[in-house]
């Protein structure tokens, strides 16, 4: 036997006070009166001395008769039957991402959608079942499919909304493969509908109710947040941060930037409606540490107001170029701003003390074990299947790639070139049709990037892309710059360390002050820390290993809080906002308490009237 | 304390007590009876029988008719008035008491048949002689005793005084039976007269055969019931354990003022059926609240029902 609402038990404690109105005894007043003959008459008068009497009118008999109605009313469990179909299986995806947080409904996005959800779990048939999944960083399952509400109501109190971008695809991926194969089955969305695109998502036939909560937009957030050498002042760093209204009206508030908790500069902000200000700030700085950016203005979505970013000095680049003498190649590495190059004819040991090597057409007697730049060299470790062609056409180029930025290759021709079928651990970035001419990956620990040709045999280094190439390459395989890059994750993603020593155990101090432990397998050679939903200054110790890691929100479509009526899932499929309400809201405990009250009343009534 | 103001006595004094039937009494009084004897009122003639008074020979009638007739006069004698009083415990209660009304009540008839030349006599129930159910009554005070001897037969006016005091020295006390008193009062009686029942009639077992004892023996029957305030619309509410004063017996009642009214209504029948029963048999009925104006049931309603004139 289950109980669907075990909480009612509570009214047992009622029991107790029944018994205490009965224990206690009627006090009669002891009276001598000359005669009970006239109060004989009177009581033979007023009880029936025949089964029947004329009804009188009564309270108490009201009361009774009220208080027996309410009591079958709800035992016939009386519910509102609306429009909603049966289901037999629900699926509760709950949006937990920051936009969530909005307080425009009350006390927030992330409290109304629970609230909801609730209901629809009071609703639920005695058949029916439900799954719970929490849409955050990562897809939670709450609860597996079940109909005990009284589970399904503790996974809901359990959510909790994190700073995290929304990642709705896999919870939908998810609520795909839990109602594919069921007949009669529904998913409720309870979201704003603040999801950056759900193209790669296409399901026609998923059968998706989509609850809008959110009413407005009235909210500045910081989008972007990023710290550079000052290009026009090698002593300073230069803050780029980036604060967009996403309400429809001016707004107004004060942007501060501080370093390692002490206040910076303060800049009043008054930013027209869907508009975007970027700022920059410059700040010399002493030492490694944090620049936190914050609005101060008062607007809905409080997790977008504060963004942090770890900003390490600058320090030089050991770069080793092995060449047999190629000027070109030399002065653009010498270009680069920070580079200490060195040069040499051959590389006999594993290239210890360089940031990275640049190997030009150079068969090395030892291969390097740091990032590598190689100018068609061939290591069979690196690629399969080499072959020469000659005069490849360039057919494309990825020009999302940081090494390709800004480096377009019109106009480029090349003699000959190795090509080589792209390995896993690489992808192409630069495309002929035979093969690949340009491969960039990580391999293990090691950064690679492989040219198939010779520089000197196109006409690339007479294009201004080469150099921007260069740059680009030394900024990509100097490890301090990916170690920095690394630094700055958004909420919710994990953060990875790679360990230089082995170690047993970390730490993590997270935004809040708490202390978490991370137990580390002897072997691994990195860490992976992914309780980071809270925005904030992370600090991870492990060993000697000391690193400062930020983890912001900083996403537009996050901060872009205004409630959507509609979602648009891949190309063709759009799902409203429903209006649909919960459906057999039943009212039975409605009406025992107000029974309760007509039988208190009713007892009160007695005793004011007796006495 | 005094029964009567000399005000009330005043005016008490122009009344005669009506006697619907002829005395029947065979000491003197001031009533006309179908006895003959002296008196200034004609009643008859008769033939002359050798050893009559001369005196009252008719001798008009004899110069017409040359035969002696003897002229008859009617003879008053009085009106034996007995007043039955209820001097149980239940009369004790009520505010005024409702003993204390019936003994004004009773002083004042009393007073008026004294000043008729009629004879009283108090009859108290219970009474000590009749060794009445109650115990109580044994516990008379030799003081009480004289006085309810002494009420046993009053005549004259001027015993009046005596009369009042005596029926001052009466105490309420004990159970009665009603019915008993009434019968053993009517056989008692050597000659009928006016009676006067002075009750609150609750006794529970009735009231019936003690009034028509009364009316069988020929007496000609007035009743007063008294009863107190408390019992007409009783001031006490709540959860009540009642104790009857008379028999201790227990009755406990839930009483709230939402059954005022229908409590009222029982007495009010209670009261109806009394009349009902009294008029029935030619009894005059009075129904008096112990908190009664004296002087409206005395000088108004009695005389209206013409118990005197």
């Amino acid at each position: 036997m289950n109980f669907l609402a075990p909480l009612a038990f509570a009214f047992a404690a009622s029991i107790p006070v029944v018994i205490v109105f009965y224990l206690l005894k009627r006090k009669r007043v002891v009276k001598l009166v000359s005669s009970t003959l006239l109060w004989q008459k009177f009581l033979a008068d007023t009880q029936a001395s025949a089964p029947f009497q004329k009804l009188r009118k009564n309270w108490l008999l009201y009361l009774q008769i009220l208080l027996l109605a309410l009591a079958v009313l709800a035992l016939t469990r009386p519910f509102f039957a609306t429009t909603a179909k049966p289901a037999q299986l629900r699926v509760v995806i709950l949006d937990g991402s920051a936009s969530m947080q909005a307080v425009d409904e009350s006390p927030s996005r992330f409290e109304r959608a629970r609230t909801e959800a609730l209901k629809w779990v009071d609703s639920l048939e005695p058949t029916d079942q439900m799954v719970v999944l929490l849409a955050g960083a990562n897809t939670e399952v709450k609860q597996s499919a079940t109909s005990e509400k009284a589970a399904l109501r503790r996974a809901l109190q359990a959510c909790a909304p994190s700073d995290s971008p929304t990642r709705l695809v896999p919870a939908l991926k998810m609520a795909e493969s839990l109602v594919r194969d069921r007949r009669s089955a529904e998913v409720h969305l309870f979201s704003d509908g603040a999801v950056p695109d759900l193209t790669e998502f296409e399901n026609k036939a998923l059968p998706l109710i989509y609850h809008k909560v959110g009413q407005r937009a009235d909210n500045l957030g910081i989008t972007a947040l990023d710290a550079r050498a000052n290009p026009e002042d090698a002593t300073q760093r230069a803050i780029y941060a980036s604060v967009a209204n996403f309400s429809s009206n001016t707004m107004s508030a004060d942007l501060e930037i501080s370093f390692q908790g002490s206040l910076l500069e303060t800049r009043p902000l008054t930013i027209p409606g869907g508009q975007t200000a970027p700022q920059v700030f410059k700040a010399s700085q002493a030492k490694d540490g944090v620049f936190t950016v914050r609005l101060t203005g008062k607007d809905d979505l409080a997790a977008d107001n504060e963004a942090s970013i770890v900003s390490l000095l600058p320090k030089s680049v050991n770069v080793l170029l092995v060449t047999r003498g190629n000027r070109l190649l030399e002065k653009a590495l010498r270009a680069v701003a920070n580079v200490q190059l060195a040069v040499a004819n051959d590389l006999t040991d594993a290239g210890a003390g360089f940031d990275f090597i640049v190997l030009d057409g150079i068969v090395p007697t030892s291969w390097p074990k740091g990032n590598v730049l190689a100018f068609r060299t061939v290591n069979t470790n690196w690629v399969e299947s080499v072959a020469a062609v000659e005069a490849p056409v360039i057919v494309d180029w990825k020009s999302t790639h940081p090494l390709l930025r800004y480096a377009g290759f019109d106009n480029v021709q090349i003699v000959q070139s190795l090509t080589a079928r792209a390995p896993t651990w690489a992808v192409s970035i630069l495309e002929a049709p035979q093969a690949p001419l340009i491969l960039a990956g990580d391999l293990g620990r090691q950064r690679i990037v492989w040219v198939g040709f010779d520089p000197l045999e196109s006409n690339w280094p007479l294009r201004v892309s080469f150099p921007i190439f260069i740059a680009n390459a030394v900024d990509w395989l100097n490890p301090a710059n990916a170690k920095n890059s690394q630094l700055l994750i958004k909420a919710g993603d994990p953060f990875r360390l790679a360990l230089s020593e082995s170690v047993k155990s970390a730490e993590v101090k997270l935004p809040d002050g708490s202390t978490k432990q991370i137990a580390v397998d002897a072997t691994a050679n990195e860490i992976v820390f992914g309780d980071t939903a809270k925005q904030g200054v992370y600090h991870l110790r492990a060993g000697t290993n000391e690193t400062t890691f930020c983890a912001d929100l900083l996403d537009s479509a996050e901060s872009n809080i205004r409630p959507r009526d509609e979602l648009k899932f891949g190309e063709y499929t759009r799902v409203t906002a429903t209006t649909v309400q919960r459906t057999n809201m039943e009212l039975w405990r409605t009406l025992a308490a107000i029974g309760l009250a007509v039988l208190l009343f009713e007892w009160w009534w007695y005793h004011r009237r007796t006495v | 304390m005094s029964l009567l103001t000399p005000e009330l006595l005043r005016r008490l004094e122009q009344f005669q007590l009506l006697a619907a039937r002829r005395a029947k009494s065979s000491a003197k009084g001031e009533r006309r009876s179908r006895a003959r004897g002296q008196s200034v009122e004609f009643a008859d003639h008769r033939s002359y029988v050798p050893g009559d008074d001369f005196r009252y020979l008719d001798w008009n009638l004899f110069g017409r008719l040359d035969k002696l007739f003897l002229k008859l006069y009617e003879e008053e004698r009085e009106l034996p008035v007995r007043i039955f009083l209820d001097a149980s415990e239940s009369m004790t209660f009520g505010e005024p008491r409702k003993f204390d009304f019936a003994r004004q009540v009773a002083a004042a008839i009393g007073y008026v048949a004294l000043c008729g030349f009629d004879r009283v006599s108090v009859v108290p129930f219970p009474n000590t002689e009749h060794g009445t159910q109650s115990g109580q009554a044994g516990a008379l005070t030799s003081e009480e005793l004289a006085a309810r001897g002494a009420l046993r037969s009053v005549r004259g006016k001027k015993s009046s005084m005596q009369f009042f005091q005596n029926l001052n020295a009466l105490t309420a006390a004990g159970g009665a039976d009603f019915n008993e008193a009434l019968r053993r009062g009517a056989l008692e009686a050597r000659h009928t007269g006016l009676a006067i029942v002075l009750s609150d009639f609750l006794d529970p077992a009735g009231y019936e055969s003690g009034l028509t004892a009364l009316v069988g023996r020929g007496f000609q029957v007035n009743v007063v019931q008294i009863l107190a305030p408390e019992e007409l619309a009783p001031t006490t509410f709540g959860d009540l354990r009642l104790v009857d004063s008379e028999s201790g017996g227990l009755q406990e009642v839930t009483f709230g003022r939402y059954r005022m009214k229908a409590y009222q209504q029982t007495v009010q029948n209670f009261i109806q059926r009394l009349r009902e029963f009294t008029t029935k048999r030619g009894i005059n009925f009075f129904m008096a609240p112990s908190n009664m104006d004296l002087q409206d049931l005395l000088l108004k309603q009695l005389r209206k029902s013409e118990v005197w004139g």
